[in-house]
């Protein structure tokens, strides 16, 4: 069957998918404003343990690689098939040193012992299981987001490669691009929420 | 309009692609193939759900022990609330009747993605598999019902995670399928076919997806936190833990009621399209159906507290929940008011797609009658829980969305399999149906009201007689289904040749060929005028 | 049985009245609907069919019907809403000088303390006086549901609730468990006492009454009949046979069992510690081939003397054989 092609039909589902990759966070930061109501001192002091300066670089990092994206969608409509690939390995690398980063900074809490169901953590109390417990959730869940979008990035640049993505044929990119500027929204809600609201 | 005479195009049950037997099944991104395999997963999923109701009901004949204990017995209605919820009436109408007749009704090829489409059927079975895999294996089949209320569902020594998780996908593949149709709707009417032109089961398709992409990722997340805590203790419905279990009823219903307009718009949507077909009428009020399924799907967001009336809530969210409970009603009364007008002064061809449309509209009356009463919150803190509520959703999800299923498989099924089905046994089946339906559910009531909880293994005595009344209601009800179901099958191989259009219908299905060809029409149709167009 | 009938005149509580207002207004209007749609529909079903009238005449709709089939429903909607919240508003508050009693639910039992420290695995409360009972949950979500009074409420562990009623009517009245919480669920039942004042004096002020019903003087009965009260053997039994946990009967004092510790398998003896610490911190240790999480500490609950009595009869299953 010939399938004929609409780009608006396609960017409008991303946009619709997109909305409701938002209302999955949303039942979190209802979640997380339910308990922090309930648990306001205890959110406030843990918060101080969560490293800023690595909360700032991640979050200056994804603000870049939305940066990328979006240039690398306007090389390829000026036909700069190797700048867009150029752009599009830049914001993976860039996505992968958000990875890294953010291993780096679990791994420092899991060897002080502050993990969900760990004895440390659950001598400190309520509110500091459940701010734990959120941050390792929440943050968890947008790094899997971030994986997931630096695999789909990849296969839109073999795309590109293979020139299956053009000037006039880019809705993937541009999608990828949407998808990209999704993980990074969230992120900039995560930051401030486990971050600086002390 | 284009009719198209002769069958030059193959029609998409022969049409000869690039896989083969088994394969051009599941490899096909038609999306009526994709409603057929829809169609048989979930009447076999239908029949193991059924079948345990079966069994359970076996087992309540009488108090104490009959033929299974009580683990099973928690088992039995945890997997026969997963099953029929999950994967049978949310999916129901929109995966089979939406994914075959949407497109057809508004003038297009397919749906907008094709290829999603598919994947949408593969998570469905991924999700089904999941929680079929729970049962055998792990130490014990999940067993806290299909609410999977916290904190037990993570004191169970029930396989909770593979359950869990299994619902969590098939959350997933409603998105999808949501996603799929309204962009389908927005982008692809044919030309002419204004919003006003389009027919109301398209519409009630719209108003639903609305519902499954927004409601559903609530449920999603939800789900994987209880995935979460039982895996890593994370505390967040713990009390032990500082968790709140009641956040988590709120959430599991923030999702959990607006899927039940999942289950039931389309359903309404169906009956709106027989009705007009067999009394040869324009539907009475037309613009007042498509409000009112709009309205449905809004104000069903707004009521989820009231399956939480006993949770000790605060007072003032209680009584906005069941005053917005009660408001909800109104537009399924305009409907039924609608439906029964259509019906004044027609030319009304009594075949049995019109009489499961009037079944429909019996239950669907007590089953709505009945959610008023529980709405009340006098009244519900009494009947919560008990076998009141047990006989409300059987009513209105087995009467109205079941029932509905029944009627639209009748009224399309000349269409989708290109063959008529024996009338005399179809009314037969749909007779003994009914009756068994309404002595198996009808008693339940009145347990309820006496105070019989729900989910009981084992009751007083007090309760036996109506007990037995019921259970021997599920035996009628039970060769009901099965001659109905025997006879389409049955005519599957024996049925004669249906034509173009049996009833008589005015909507676009009936202009092509039975069954359809493979891209549907030979010519996109210009539409001018509006749907139920007689004379 | 006498739970539901409607002897002369009295209600068995102050909140059946209400119900049966809110209740049967709504079955009401609901039957007058039913019937008359029902007909109606049959109506023109058989005047209309197409035998009698082959010609439909087109009719788009009536925005005057509309409006009235709008206005009408949601005015007894709102009066169903109405009674609905009139009935439920007293629920919300008990009266100041309610006697005061505690409900405690575990899988899958309740027991009830009063002020003086008695404590009853049925509810007995003296007629015509109004009662309030503080509810707590120790496991999951339970719910006190007591039919005849037309009132229930969930039970949620790590929140204070409560409910209240006046009984009206003396008599003995089914009470059960209302919110699903596992295997016994449908076992988690109790009763209602309502008795006379003075009877209510007699059985309140009589602080023996839990361990003096005894089974004989067999070794252990005491024991046995701690177990009964406490709710133990709704999980556990005396013949080997397995419910939920491990059979009394496979505990052989002296001799060695394989428990679970931090999810590792250790080797313990059995012996008077082990059945404190099983009793009074029951995850730290659990039988081989059982679910951790299930039972709750009952430290506080039991307390050691009652232990020792249990032990005796524990002792004495084995012994027998
Ligand atoms: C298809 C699914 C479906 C639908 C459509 C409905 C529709 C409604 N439901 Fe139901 N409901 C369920 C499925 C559904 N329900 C399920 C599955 C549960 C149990 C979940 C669980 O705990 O496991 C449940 C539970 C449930 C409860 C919680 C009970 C409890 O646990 O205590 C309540 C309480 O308010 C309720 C109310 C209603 C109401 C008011 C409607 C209304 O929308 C009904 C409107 C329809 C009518 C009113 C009839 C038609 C109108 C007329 C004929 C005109 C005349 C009208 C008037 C005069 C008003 N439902
Ligand atoms: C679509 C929804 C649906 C349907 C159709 C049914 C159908 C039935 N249900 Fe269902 N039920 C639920 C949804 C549904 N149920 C839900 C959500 C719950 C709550 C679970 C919970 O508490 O968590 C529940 C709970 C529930 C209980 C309450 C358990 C309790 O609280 O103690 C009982 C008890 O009697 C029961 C019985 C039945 C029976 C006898 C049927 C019968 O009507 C079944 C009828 C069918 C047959 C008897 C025969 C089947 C036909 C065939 C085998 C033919 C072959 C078919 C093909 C080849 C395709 N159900
Ligand atoms: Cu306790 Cu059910
Ligand atoms: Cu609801």
């Amino acid at each position: 069957m010939e399938e004929h092609r609409d780009d608006l039909a396609s960017k409008t589902g991303m946009w619709l998918f997109l909305f409701t990759e938002m209302l999955l966070f949303g039942g979190l930061f209802i979640v997380y404003s339910v308990y922090r109501y309930i648990n306001a001192d205890a959110f406030h002091l843990a918060a101080h343990e969560l490293s800023v300066p690595i909360g700032t670089i991640n979050t200056i990092i994804l603000l870049i690689s939305s940066a990328t994206i979006a240039m690398s969608i306007t090389a390829i409509q000026k036909e700069n098939k190797k700048l867009s690939l150029l752009l599009l390995t830049i914001t993976v690398l860039l996505g992968l040193t958000f990875l890294v980063n953010k291993y780096f900074e679990w791994g420092h809490h899991i060897k002080e012992g502050i993990y969900p169901g760990s004895s440390a953590l659950s001598l400190r109390g309520h509110g500091d299981v459940l701010f734990y417990g959120l941050y390792y959730f929440m943050t968890g869940l947008h790094a899997l987001h971030i994986i997931i979008g630096l695999i789909f990035i990849g296969f839109i640049a073999r795309m590109i490669i293979h020139d299956k993505i053009t000037s006039d044929n880019h809705v993937l990119l541009e999608n990828s691009g949407l998808y990209w500027h999704l993980v990074d929204l969230i992120w900039i809600f995560l930051f401030p929420l486990f971050y600086l609201i002390t | 309009m284009s009719v198209t005479a002769g069958m030059t195009e193959p029609s998409y049950l022969e049409f000869k692609g690039k896989y083969k037997g088994i394969f051009s099944w599941i490899f096909s991104t038609d999306h009526k193939r994709i409603a057929l395999l829809y169609l048989f997963s979930i009447l076999s999923l239908f029949a193991i759900g059924a079948t345990l109701g079966l069994l359970m009901k076996f087992e309540l004949i009488a108090p104490g022990k009959t033929i299974m204990d009580a683990k099973a017995y928690n088992a039995f209605f945890t997997l026969h609330g997963i099953i029929m919820i999950f994967a049978v009436v949310i999916p129901g109408l929109p995966a089979v009747f939406g994914n075959f007749m949407l497109p057809i009704l508004i003038g297009a090829k397919d749906v907008a993605f094709p290829r999603l489409n598919l994947f949408s059927w593969y998570l469905y079975v991924a999700g089904v598999l999941l929680v079929v895999i729970a049962q055998f294996t792990g130490d014990q089949a999940p067993d806290t019902g299909w609410t999977f209320y916290a904190p037990y569902s993570f004191r169970t020594a029930g396989n909770m995670l593979p359950a869990v998780f299994g619902a969590f996908v098939l959350g997933f593949s409603s998105i999808l399928t949501g996603l799929n149709f309204l962009v389908t709707i927005h982008r692809m009417r044919a030309p002419g076919m204004t919003w006003l032109k389009m027919p109301l089961f398209p519409w009630t398709l719209y108003a639903t997806a609305w519902i499954q992409l927004l409601a559903t990722p609530i449920v999603g997340i939800t789900l994987l936190m209880i995935v979460a805590e039982r895996l890593f203790n994370i505390g967040f419905f713990d009390p032990t833990l500082g968790g709140d279990p009641v956040l988590y009823q709120h959430l599991f219903w923030t999702y959990s009621h607006p899927a039940v307009y999942i289950m039931i718009l389309p359903a309404m949507g169906a009956i709106s399209e027989i009705i007009p077909t067999f009394a040869r009428k324009i539907i009475f009020g037309y613009k007042f159906m498509v409000a009112s399924s709009l309205l449905i799907a809004f104000v069903g967001y707004f009521v989820w507290g009231h399956h939480m009336f006993t949770a000790n809530m605060s007072g003032q969210a209680l009584y906005v929940f069941s005053l917005l409970t009660f408001l909800v009603a109104i537009p399924s009364a305009i409907k039924v008011f609608n439906w029964i007008s259509t019906m004044y002064k027609a030319s009304i061809d009594l075949q049995t797609p019109f009489f499961w449309a009037m079944a429909f509209i019996l239950v669907f009356m007590i089953g709505g009658f009945s959610g008023l009463i529980l709405g009340s919150l006098a009244a519900d803190v009494h009947l919560h829980d008990t076998h009141f509520v047990v006989a409300h959703f059987h009513f209105i999800v087995f009467g109205g969305t079941g029932f509905s299923f029944f009627a639209a498989m009748h009224h399309w099924y000349p269409k989708i399999t290109g063959k008529m089905y024996d009338t005399a046994w179809a009314n037969t089946g749909l007779t003994v149906l009914f009756i068994g339906f309404i002595t198996l559910y009808l008693p339940m009531f009145y347990m309820g009201v006496k105070g019989m909880p729900r989910r009981y293994f084992d009751y007083d005595e007090v309760f036996h007689a109506s007990n037995i009344i019921s259970s021997m209601g599920s035996w009628v009800l039970y060769a009901g289904l099965l001659i109905t179901v025997i006879n389409l099958f049955i005519s599957l191989k024996r049925g004669k040749q249906a034509p173009a259009n049996p009833w008589g219908g005015s909507t676009l299905e009936w202009t092509i060929p039975s069954p359809p060809p493979v891209e549907n029409f030979e010519e996109t149709p210009i539409i001018t005028k509006g749907p139920y167009s007689y004379n | 049985m006498i739970s539901m009938q409607s002897t002369p005149g009295i209600d068995a509580s102050n909140f059946v009245s209400s119900f049966n207002l809110a209740f049967y207004f709504m079955v009401g209007i609901a039957l007058l609907f039913m019937l008359g749609l029902t007909v109606l529909m049959l109506y023109f079903v058989y005047k209309y069919n197409r035998k009698k009238n082959s010609k439909a005449v087109q009719i788009e709709g009536s925005v005057r019907l509309e409006i009235l089939w709008t206005v009408i429903p949601a005015l007894l909607t709102l009066l169903m809403f109405y009674f609905g919240w009139s009935g439920w508003k007293p629920m919300t508050k008990a009266p100041d000088d309610a006697m005061v009693v505690t409900s405690t639910a575990r899988m899958w039992n309740f027991s009830f303390e009063y002020e003086n420290g008695k404590s009853s695995p049925e509810l007995v409360v003296p007629v015509n006086t109004p009662v309030k009972i503080n509810l707590v949950a120790l496991d999951v979500i339970h719910s006190l549901f007591i039919p005849a009074f037309r009132i229930k409420s969930d039970m949620v562990p790590g929140r204070e609730t409560m409910m209240w009623f006046l009984p009206q009517r003396e008599g003995q009245y089914d009470l059960y468990c209302a919110e699903y919480c596992g295997l016994q669920h449908s076992y988690m039942t109790s009763v209602v006492k309502v008795v006379s004042q003075e009877e209510y004096l007699k059985w309140y002020t009589d602080t023996t009454a839990v361990t003096t019903a005894t089974e004989g003087s067999a070794p252990g009965a005491e024991g046995l009949a701690i177990l009964k009260n406490r709710g133990c053997n709704a999980c556990h039994t005396s013949d080997g046979s397995k419910l939920v946990g491990p059979s009394y009967l496979d505990l052989r004092f002296g001799e060695k069992l394989i428990v679970l510790r931090d999810g590792k398998e250790t080797e313990v003896t059995v012996d008077e510690t082990y059945i404190i610490n099983s009793i009074y911190d029951p995850n730290s240790e659990i039988v081989k081939g059982y679910p951790k999480g299930l039972m709750q500490s009952y430290k506080g609950v039991v307390p050691e003397d009652e232990i020792t009595k249990i032990i005796e009869y524990l002792k004495s299953l084995n012994e027998e054989q």
